[in-house]
């Protein structure tokens, strides 16, 4: 066999390894859209029916009307946006601090990062909540917004451990030739953590359209309300509107998957130092 | 240097930027609670209530608004209020800003009214002359936390076997005559059984499954959970081990783990095992009339209530909603005005009427029609002699306890008086604390 | 670029700099004494965001695990009550044990999973954006509905995966029924979400230069070699990150399991996780303190695991830098 052809089957025999697998991946979404689509009574029959019998685009329609979709889809935009924002400019400094700098404190204050991340939040969350409340934030979106301004530890030691793998010789160069430190950062090193800042945000985009536990606290008012809480309202004590309520979790679910679509490119291989120098 | 000092000015501006961005973007705080004119007192009140309980409950408000234009009642919904999910209220109560209403669930105003975190509401009932003798007693009770009302209650409901007409015809039963001791329970479900290998093509009855929680077994049996003077769990009472030993039997003459594949699929809408016929008679509450109706209305079942060793003292237990004053609510008056009205015959007619829950007040339901209805009126007339779970501290971790202990014995993980004297155990260490 | 794929080589020897040494790197004078102001100055959001948003909480979760705190009442100091009293409550034990074995087998098989998945992923085929995306998708599908998606798979009488069984013959466990599998579901549940681990490996293989890969082909080197000489060697910072928040993230199961069992953690308590518990003692029980307790005992073990792994990651994690 010739070196093409074997690249050939090869490639034929990855995409049919992908295409199997894919469709273990594809069952939550094709179901979640699909029950979307489905009038309450077929949500649960038995054998599962995968496509539904008539088509119910008005669950659409109806589930917007259930809930004030558009302003909770407003709140939830301006609380996601900004917390990424902030997330993506705070993170990668700091860990770029605490790869590549040298500190008094500095592996302290590393182990103290990781070491946050393992009281679980449901026993912070009060202490927390209380603080906010004395800053008279509760019922305000900032408690949702300000602390990734501040850093996140999760994202802090994930860049951290990107900018860690990046040579030093890049960094050395530059300094040789006298840039700033704030330059070397900026210019040299943040654009070769790219993916990682680019995977850093996306998470953070998720965590906050998703969050709901954070809204609940601290939103007090429905006018304020985010679409992870116009989730919880189709589940009422009479049992659940699955259809509408899939409907919502789709329309919630395609912007995410229209933005890691994109990003994803970016995850491709291929940095070459050498055209940096 | 210059440059670097540069850079991070540049830096800094994109951080006093952004910040301002979220000032900007977000100082649309709304204020809808300060709105309408000075003279209106806002009464801020949380419920979990959507679709047509929501309804029902904008009803009531409507019409109270419409009795008292001096008060305006703001009403936010609040996602995980009640039934065991209550962190928003919690945290807002220790904060000190809670709402000035809560619609709460019944079962736990023992143990928050323990935590000092609800008014107590007797002086203000005893000078409106709201009284015991309007409710049901075990309503009445179960709102009352060591004599001293904290809630006033609004919704309840109760728990009865239903069973399908059809099995029990082809089964060779007389639909007209269920069974009423555990016996004939007992006897019924075998004949309605179908196995086939470790596949049940159709299950008579599984004790434990849906409303089949073990206080309405334990009371059924005769026995008692918690004596009130002493404030002691009594999980150990002889009749309530007979009712976990008679639950354990069962499991292990049915094969507990052949069974599980219906418990864990329970309460999913169409796919109820009663709903799709492959479980025969199931202990559940009223709400499954318009479930029935919604998924399967060709189905012809009937109710009974759960029975007894003896066949007699029939009884059964209800839970249901209230509606409570957090402690530091800021508007007392105006808040109690209102519980008063949805409480009371008026607000209950309305909220009843719309919702179809049954209303703490039997002269309401009966003005309903509940007490016409076929199916319905078997739930209604046993109210009066309903239990309530126990008005304790430890309500949540005893109700816990219980639910494992059932689990553990159903599958041999200790024999039922081990593990009801470890409840006691654990249940009655917290109470003496 | 001809010295590149030595340097890859390089990266198995111990020579290279490793996340303990750090403390032997920090010893050593700095080499230039503006570093250390630049270095805080960077450092400086998340130094005031950790004493602003974290250290308080903290602090007050340390002091509330020696008190009956209840949320609602401030309680009183009883010392080490709370701690003395785990150790005898059984469904501590019993949660401890849940997640351990959760852990053990999920964050390896996460591991492994998550790494085949990401190279596989990261192959020069058409339309391969496509299936970056299809895997992606499962972690944005909403708990409540996996919950319920996963409760009809693992039917045992009608499931789709029992109905594939049996067409081979074999009789399906009841899952979610059964006391020995229930927590094999769980993990298998879990696998179908490593999307996001996913994407941080898919970005560490971004990060891997090409360069080493080109002199590796001309070098005549195989796939086989590549993977074990280039790919697995440059991409360990990430499997080490992956692992420790992997282990953080295991102790930490909260959310599918409290979702798919309404918070009961059944059948007879196999799935009631640490933290499922902690829950339930603070906001069901109204023992914020007991469960400040539990949270600083899994503090501990979590800690003592991270510390583990940070010591023996001298001999398999190799960065680049140096």
């Amino acid at each position: 066999m010739d070196a093409a052809r074997k690249k050939k089957v090869s490639v034929f025999s990855a995409h049919i390894v992908l295409i199997i697998a894919s469709f273990f991946f594809m069952i939550p979404f094709i179901w979640m859209v699909s029950t979307s689509l489905k009038p309450l009574t077929q949500v649960f029959t038995f054998p599962p029916e995968w496509i539904p019998k008539p088509v119910k685009w008005s669950n659409y329609i109806d589930a917007m009307n259930y809930i004030p979709f558009f302003t909770y889809l407003k709140n939830t935009i301006i609380i996601t946006v900004l917390s990424t924002v902030g997330a993506v400019l705070s993170c990668p400094i700091v860990a770029y601090s605490f790869a590549k700098l040298k500190w008094p404190g500095r592996n302290i204050l590393f182990i103290i990062t990781i070491g946050v991340m393992m009281i679980p939040g449901q026993v912070t969350m009060i202490p927390l909540f209380l603080l906010f409340e004395k800053l008279g934030m509760v019922g305000t979106p900032y408690p949702l917004i300000l602390p990734a301004f501040f850093g996140i530890p999760f994202y802090i030691f994930l860049l951290r451990q990107f900018f860690m793998g990046l040579p030093d010789s890049l960094r050395e160069a530059a300094k040789i030739d006298g840039a700033s430190e704030f330059r070397i950062y900026w210019q040299i090193m943040l654009p070769l953590a790219k993916p990682a800042v680019l995977a850093v945000g996306l998470f953070q985009f998720m965590a906050s359209w998703t969050d709901f536990i954070g809204p609940l606290l601290y939103l007090t008012d429905s006018v304020q309300y985010t679409l992870s809480l116009g989730l919880q309202q189709f589940q009422s004590q009479k049992g659940s509107e699955w259809g509408l309520m899939m409907a919502v979790s789709t329309m919630m679910t395609i912007p995410v998957v229209i933005l890691f679509f994109f990003l994803q490119k970016t995850f491709i291989k291929g940095i070459t130092f050498s055209g940096i120098k | 240097m210059k440059q670097k000092k540069k850079r991070i000015g540049a830096l800094a501006l994109i951080f006093v930027l952004t910040l301002s961005m979220i000032l900007s973007g977000c100082s649309s705080k709304s204020s809808s609670s300060e709105k309408g004119n000075k003279n209106q007192t806002t009464v801020t009140f949380w419920h979990p209530m959507t679709d047509v309980t929501g309804e029902a409950v904008d009803a009531v408000i409507k019409e109270f608004e419409k009795q008292n234009p001096d008060i305006k009642i703001n009403a936010v919904y609040t996602a995980n209020q009640g039934e065991g999910q209550n962190e928003k209220l919690m945290t807002a109560i220790s904060g000190g800003n809670p709402p000035d209403v809560a619609y709460f669930d019944r079962f736990e105003i023992g143990s928050w009214a323990a935590q000092g975190s609800l008014e107590d509401l007797t002086q203000l009932a005893a000078s409106s002359g709201v009284t015991k003798d309007t409710y049901y007693p075990f309503a009445w009770d179960e709102a009352n936390y060591q004599g001293k009302l904290y809630g006033i209650p609004t919704t309840t409901d109760s728990r009865l076997v239903y069973f399908n007409i059809n099995h029990f015809k082809e089964a060779g039963l007389d639909p007209e005559n269920p069974p009423k001791t555990i016996a004939e329970l007992e006897a019924a479900a075998e004949k309605l059984t179908k196995k086939k290998g470790k596949r049940f093509e159709r299950i008579g009855f599984i004790p434990w499954f849906g409303q089949g929680w073990f206080y309405g077994w334990g009371w059924s049996f005769g026995g008692e959970f918690f004596n009130t003077e002493t404030n002691k769990a009594t999980a150990t009472d002889p009749k309530v081990v007979e009712a976990l030993q008679w639950i354990t039997d069962y499991a292990k003459k049915y094969n507990v783990e052949d069974i599980a594949g219906f418990t864990d699929s329970q309460g999913q809408g169409a796919m109820d095992p009663f709903l799709t016929g492959q479980l025969s008679m199931k202990v559940s509450g009223p709400w499954e009339v318009s479930a029935i109706k919604k998924f399967k209305p060709d189905l012809k079942y009937g109710v009974f209530p759960m029975p007894t060793p003896t066949g007699e003292n029939h009884t059964t237990w209800s839970g249901g909603w209230s509606v409570v004053i957090p402690k530091g609510a800021k508007n007392k008056d105006a808040a109690w005005e209102f519980m008063k009205f949805f409480g009371g015959e008026e607000g209950q007619k309305i909220f009843s009427g719309i919702a179809r829950d049954f209303s703490v007040i039997d002269s309401v339901n009966g003005e309903l029609g509940y007490k016409e209805d076929p199916i319905l009126k078997e739930f209604v007339n046993i109210l009066p002699v309903s239990h309530h779970r126990p008005v304790m501290t430890q309500g949540s971790l005893y109700w816990n306890e219980l639910a494992s202990a059932v689990e553990n014995a159903t599958r041999g993980n200790g024999t039922p008086e081990e593990l009801l004297e470890k409840v006691n155990e654990k249940v009655n260490k917290e109470l003496s604390k | 670029m001809k010295g590149n794929i030595q340097l890859a080589e390089n990266k198995n020897s111990p020579k290279t700099e490793s996340i303990n040494q750090i403390n032997i790197t920090a010893k050593k004078r700095l080499p230039n004494g503006g570093q250390y102001k630049t270095g805080i100055l960077f450092a400086s959001p998340w130094i005031i965001g950790l004493l602003v948003f974290y250290a308080i909480p903290l602090f007050s979760s340390i002091y509330f695990s020696f008190t009956t705190y209840s949320i609602l009442q401030p309680g009183e100091f009883i010392g080490l009550q709370n701690y003395k009293d785990l150790l005898k409550d059984q469904l501590f034990w019993k949660s401890v044990y849940n997640t351990v074995y959760f852990a053990v087998f999920y964050v390896p098989l996460g591991i492994i999973f998550g790494v085949a998945l990401a190279m596989m992923l990261n192959m020069k085929v058409k339309g391969m954006a496509v299936y970056r995306t299809i895997f992606f998708l499962p972690t944005l599908v909403p708990h409540v509905a996996l919950a319920v998606l996963w409760m009809w798979l693992l039917n045992p009488g009608f499931g789709l995966v029992n109905g594939i069984l049996s067409t081979i013959g074999i009789e399906g466990p009841s899952w979610l029924g059964s006391e020995t599998w229930s927590k094999p579901s769980l993990i298998l549940m879990s696998l179908w979400g490593i999307g996001q681990a996913v994407v941080i490996y898919l970005a560490g293989l971004g990060d891997i230069p090409e360069d080493y890969y080109d002199a590796a082909n001309v070098d005549g080197a195989n796939w086989f070699q590549k993977t074990f000489h280039i790919t697995l060697p440059l991409l360990t910072p990430v499997i080490f990150f992956n692992l420790v928040m992997g282990i953080i993230g295991a102790f930490q199961q909260f959310t599918l399991p409290y979702t798919l069992t309404q918070g009961k953690g059944t059948p007879a308590n196999s799935l009631t996780f640490y933290v499922m518990y902690l829950y339930d003692n603070g906001f069901k029980f109204f023992k914020m303190g007991y469960a400040s307790a539990m949270a600083w005992v899994l503090f501990v073990i979590v800690m003592a695991l991270t510390a583990f792994v940070f010591l023996t990651s001298k001999r398999w994690v190799h960065y680049q830098g140096k």
